[in-house]
C-alpha cells in the first residue's frame, strides 16, 4: 500500500507529513513524498528561460530530502518531484502513477490569515481527488502520537455511504484498530423537518445507526471492537463536538452527493466538521474508480 | 483497487502526462510570434521611445528604427546559439562568465539586472500615466490626468503599482497565454487603426502638420550628426529589446527545426513594420515641430500617445488607445519581473550575489527574495530619479539603451569566444556564431561608447544634470561604476565565485583550457 504526501516545506506541509507517517505506520504503508512544481511554461520574458526548472527542482529535492530524513526508520519513504500547472492536479496524476491508496495533506493554509482556513491546494483536492484524501489539522506536526488509536466513521443516511463504510472497515481491519460508527443528527429546524419533532428524527437516526452497525459487523472478524454512537445537537458542529475525541483518533467521512461520481466533493456536513475537529479527517469519494473511468 | 489504478496509470503514461507534467510541443509559428510580440509590448514601447528618438533625430526616426534593429537582430542570434547549447536562467550572466571569467560575467549580469530594474520603473511610470489619462477621459475630468504629473501623487501611485506587481510576481501568479493573445491582438489592432486614421487625416488635409511621406526618412546615412544618430539608436535599441525570446522557444516548439526560425521572423517583421508604420504615420500627422502637437514638443515627447490619442482618434478612440497602452505596460510589468528575479536568482545560486538571492519560497515556489529586492530597488530607483529629473520617462529610456548596449554587447562577444573552437567548422557556424554576433557586438559597443560620451551633455537628455553632467550619464555609466564597486565588495565577502570555483564545473568541454 502506498500513501502520497503532498509536501511543501511549510508548517502545514509538515502537518501532512506527520499524519502521513502516522497512517503509514498504522497501515504498514509506504510513503511517497511529492512536491509539484509550476512548470516554466510562463511567457518567455526578456531573458531566455532555460535552466529555471532545474534550479527549482533541485531546491524541491532538497526540501524533500530534508523531510524524508525526519521520517522514522520504520516507515519506508520515497520522494518525487513533478511538474504541473496546479499542485492538486499534479498530486492526482502522481497518485495514479504510483497507484497510491490515498493522498495526505496538511489542511490548513499557511501565512497569517490562512492558518485558520483550508489551504487552496487542499480545497482544490477536496473537490477533485479520485482517491481518499487525508487532512491533517493544524498542529499535527507537534503531535507525539505515532499510530491511529481508533477510526471513527461518520455515516449519513443517504446514498453513497456504502463505499465509505467499506473503506472504513477495511482501514480499521488493516490497522487493527477499533472502529466507531457515529451518526450525527442535527436538530436545527430546517424546512421539511419543522413538522417532525426531534424525537422522531432521533428515532430514525438510531434505527439507521443500528442497521449500519449490523452491516459493519458482518465484514469484521469475530470479536472486532466496533461501537456505534448517535449524537445530536442543534448543528452538526455541536453534534460532532459532543463526541469524545482522543489523540490519535481519525474520522472518516463520505463526500457530497453533489460531487461527480468517483471524485471528492466536500459536503456541507463534512466541511462543518472540518471547521471544529482537531483530529485528522479522511474524505472518501462516493464511488470507487472503475475500469470504465479511465481517461 | 490496484487493477483500475494500474490501467489509469498506463493510460496516463500513454498520454505522456507522467514524464515531466509538461505537454511538450505546444508552441506553433503563430503563437511563438505572439509570445515574442507580447514580450516587446509594442504599444508601451512606441509611446516611450518615439519622443526620445524624434528629439534626437527629427524626421529620421524611421531610419533610426531600422538602424537600431540591425544590431539587435544580429545579437539575437548570439542569444539563440548560446541558449541552445547552454540553457541557463542566468542567461547573459552565465554565458559571459563562462566565456570571459567572473569579473566580466559579474558586470554583464549587473547590467542585465539594472536594465530590467530601469525598464520596470519605466513601465510602472507609463502605466500610472495612462491609468490617470484613462480615468480622466472616462469621467471627462481633465484635471485627473494632471495628477500623474504631480510628483508626489506620481511617485506614490507608481510605488503602489510596483508593490502590486511585486506581490503578484512573488506569489507565482502569471498571465496565461490566452490573456497575452488577447492583449497583443488588442494592442496591434489599436496601433494599426491609429496609424491608418492618422494617415487618413493627412489625406483629408486636417492634420496639424500634414507632411507627405519622404523616402529619405528611411535613410540613416544622410544629414545626421554622429551624436544625434547614436542617441536615437539607443532609443531604438530599447524598442527592439526582448523580441529575441521568440528565437529561444526551440525545445517547446511543435517542429523544433522550423518553428522557432519562422516564429522569430514573423515576430521581427511584424514588430519592425508596426514601428515603421506608426512612426511614419505620427510624423505625417504631427510633424516634428517643437510646438503644439509636434513630436519635438518637450511636453509630449516622453509620452507621445498621450498627446496624440484624442486629436487622431477622437474621445472614444483615444480612450481605447489609452487602455491599450495601459494594458500593454501592466502586462509587461508583470512578465518583466520574472527575468529580473531569475537573473538575481542565478547570480545568487552561483555565488556572485549573496546566497539569500537564490532562495525559493517554500510556499509559493518562486524566487521570493529576488523578486522582493527587484521591487524594492525599482521603487527606490524610480523615487530617486523622479526627484532629480524633470522627465523621468525620457531619462530612464536613454539610460536603459546604454545598459542594453552594455550587456547585449558583452553577450555577443561571449558567444564568439564561447564557441571559438567551432566557429569555422561549418558555414552555418561562421554566419550565426561568428559574423552575426561580431557585427552586432561591434555596433553595440560603438553605440555604448558614443552614448556614454553624449550622455554627459545634459542637453541630450531631459536637461537634468548634477554638477553640469547629464543625469543620464550617472544612470548609465554611474550605475555600471557602482556595480564595479559592489563587485569588489562581493569579492571581499565571498571570493569563491571570483576564484572561478562556482561556475567552472559547468564549463563545457570545448571551452576548458
Amino acid at each position: 500500500m502506498r500513501l502520497i504526501v503532498g509536501y511543501l516545506a511549510t508548517p502545514s506541509g509538515d502537518d501532512g507529513l506527520a499524519l502521513g507517517v502516522r497512517l503509514a505506520r498504522t497501515l504498514g504503508a509506504q510513503l511517497d513524498l511529492c512536491i509539484v512544481l509550476p512548470p516554466d511554461r510562463v511567457l518567455p520574458g526578456l531573458v531566455s528561460i532555460g535552466g529555471y526548472d532545474e534550479i527549482l527542482a533541485e531546491q524541491a529535492q532538497g526540501w524533500l530530502d530534508a523531510a524524508a530524513a525526519t521520517v522514522p526508520d520504520d516507515v519506508e519513504v520515497a520522494t518525487h518531484v513533478s511538474f504541473s500547472e496546479s499542485f492538486a492536479e499534479g498530486l492526482i496524476t502522481e497518485s495514479a502513477r504510483l497507484q497510491a491508496e490515498a493522498i495526505v495533506v496538511g489542511a490548513a493554509g499557511d501565512g497569517l490569515i490562512g492558518r485558520y482556513s483550508i489551504g487552496s491546494v487542499t480545497s482544490e483536492l477536496l473537490h477533485s481527488a479520485p482517491v481518499p484524501l487525508a487532512l491533517a489539522p493544524r498542529g499535527t506536526r507537534h503531535s507525539k502520537i505515532d499510530r491511529v488509536r481508533e477510526v471513527t466513521c461518520a455515516l449519513g443516511r443517504r446514498e453513497g455511504a456504502d463505499l465509505l463504510l467499506a473503506t472504513a472497515v477495511r482501514a480499521s481491519a488493516a490497522a487493527a484498530t477499533p472502529l466507531r460508527l457515529v451518526s450525527l443528527v442535527a436538530l436545527d429546524p430546517m424546512f421539511g423537518t419543522l413538522r417532525g419533532d426531534g424525537e422522531a428524527a432521533r428515532e430514525r437516526a438510531l434505527a439507521h445507526a443500528r442497521r449500519t452497525l449490523d452491516a459493519a459487523k458482518a465484514d469484521l472478524p469475530e470479536g472486532f471492537p466496533v461501537t456505534s454512537t448517535i449524537t445530536d445537537g442543534p448543528s452538526v458542529e455541536a453534534a460532532v463536538n459532543k463526541l469524545d475525541w482522543h489523540d490519535g483518533d481519525l474520522i472518516m467521512v463520505g463526500s457530497s452527493r453533489l460531487g461527480a461520481p468517483r471524485r471528492l466533493f466536500l459536503g456541507s456536513t463534512a466541511a462543518k466538521m472540518l471547521r471544529v475537529l482537531e483530529v485528522p479527517m479522511v474524505v472518501v469519494p462516493r464511488e470507487q474508480l472503475g475500469v470504465e473511468d479511465l481517461p | 483497487m490496484t487493477t483500475p489504478d494500474e490501467q489509469l496509470h498506463r493510460a496516463e503514461e500513454q498520454a505522456g502526462l507522467v514524464s515531466k507534467g509538461l505537454a511538450a510541443g505546444k508552441v506553433g509559428t503563430f503563437s511563438g510570434a505572439i509570445l515574442g510580440i507580447s514580450s516587446v509590448a509594442p504599444g508601451y514601447t512606441l509611446t516611450a521611445s518615439i519622443g526620445l528618438i524624434v528629439a534626437a533625430v527629427g524626421l529620421k526616426m524611421p531610419a533610426i528604427f531600422i538602424a537600431g534593429f540591425i544590431p539587435m537582430f544580429l545579437t539575437a542570434y548570439a542569444y539563440r546559439e548560446l541558449n541552445s547549447r547552454a540553457p541557463d536562467c542566468g542567461a547573459s550572466f552565465t554565458w559571459s562568465t563562462k566565456a570571459f571569467g567572473p569579473y566580466v560575467g559579474w558586470m554583464c549580469g549587473w547590467g542585465m539586472v539594472i536594465a530590467t530594474i530601469i525598464v520596470l520603473s519605466n513601465l510602472a511610470a507609463i502605466a500610472v500615466e495612462f491609468f490617470y489619462l484613462f480615468i480622466a477621459e472616462l469621467v471627462n475630468q481633465p484635471s485627473i490626468a494632471d495628477l500623474a504629473y504631480n510628483t508626489a501623487v506620481n511617485i506614490i501611485s507608481t510605488l503602489v503599482f510596483l508593490g502590486l506587481a511585486t506581490f503578484i510576481a512573488s506569489r507565482g501568479i502569471t498571465t496565461s497565454e490566452r490573456v497575452q493573445y488577447i492583449l497583443v491582438g488588442f494592442q496591434m489592432l489599436v496601433l494599426l487603426v491609429f496609424a491608418v486614421v492618422a494617415i487618413a487625416h493627412v489625406g483629408r488635409g486636417d492634420a496639424p502638420a500634414g507632411l507627405s511621406f519622404d523616402l529619405d526618412w528611411l535613410n540613416p546615412f544622410s544629414g545626421l550628426a554622429l551624436g544625434a544618430f547614436v542617441i536615437g539608436v539607443t532609443g531604438s535599441i530599447f524598442a527592439f529589446w526582448g523580441w529575441d525570446t521568440c528565437l529561444t522557444l526551440g525545445e517547446e516548439s511543435k517542429d523544433p527545426t522550423k518553428v522557432p526560425g519562422r516564429a522569430g521572423l514573423l515576430c521581427v517583421t511584424t514588430i519592425l513594420l508596426t514601428y515603421l508604420l506608426v512612426a511614419v504615420a505620427v510624423m505625417m500627422y504631427a510633424g516634428v515641430g517643437e510646438e503644439g502637437l509636434g513630436l519635438g514638443n518637450e511636453e509630449n515627447s516622453s509620452n507621445v500617445f498621450a498627446a496624440l490619442a484624442d486629436p487622431v482618434l477622437g474621445t472614444v478612440g483615444g480612450l481605447v488607445l489609452y487602455l491599450a497602452v495601459f494594458a500593454s505596460a501592466v502586462a509587461s510589468l508583470q512578465t518583466t519581473f520574472l527575468p529580473a528575479a531569475r537573473a538575481m536568482l542565478a547570480m545568487g545560486a552561483y555565488g556572485a550575489f549573496p546566497k539569500k538571492f537564490a532562495e525559493v519560497s517554500p510556499r509559493f515556489l518562486t524566487p521570493s527574495f529576488s523578486t522582493a529586492i527587484a521591487g524594492i530597488v525599482t521603487g527606490v530607483f524610480y523615487t530617486a530619479v523622479s526627484l532629480l529629473s524633470e522627465s523621468v520617462l525620457l531619462d530612464t529610456i536613454a539610460a536603459l539603451g546604454i545598459m542594453i548596449c552594455w550587456y547585449y554587447g558583452i553577450t555577443a562577444f561571449a558567444c564568439i569566444w564561447y564557441f571559438r573552437r567551432e566557429l569555422f567548422t561549418s558555414a552555418r557556424n561562421v554566419v550565426f556564431k561568428f559574423v552575426f554576433p561580431l557585427v552586432g557586438g561591434l555596433i553595440l559597443a560603438a553605440v555604448f561608447i558614443v552614448s556614454i560620451k553624449e550622455s554627459m551633455n545634459p542637453e541630450n537628455g531631459s536637461g537634468a544634470s548634477i554638477g553640469g553632467i547629464g543625469l543620464v550619464f550617472y544612470m548609465g555609466f554611474g550605475i555600471l561604476f557602482l556595480g564595479a564597486v559592489l563587485m569588489l565588495v562581493m569579492r571581499a565577502r565571498s571570493p569563491a565565485f571570483f576564484k572561478d570555483r562556482t561556475l567552472r564545473s559547468s564549463v563545457l568541454p570545448e571551452t576548458v583550457e
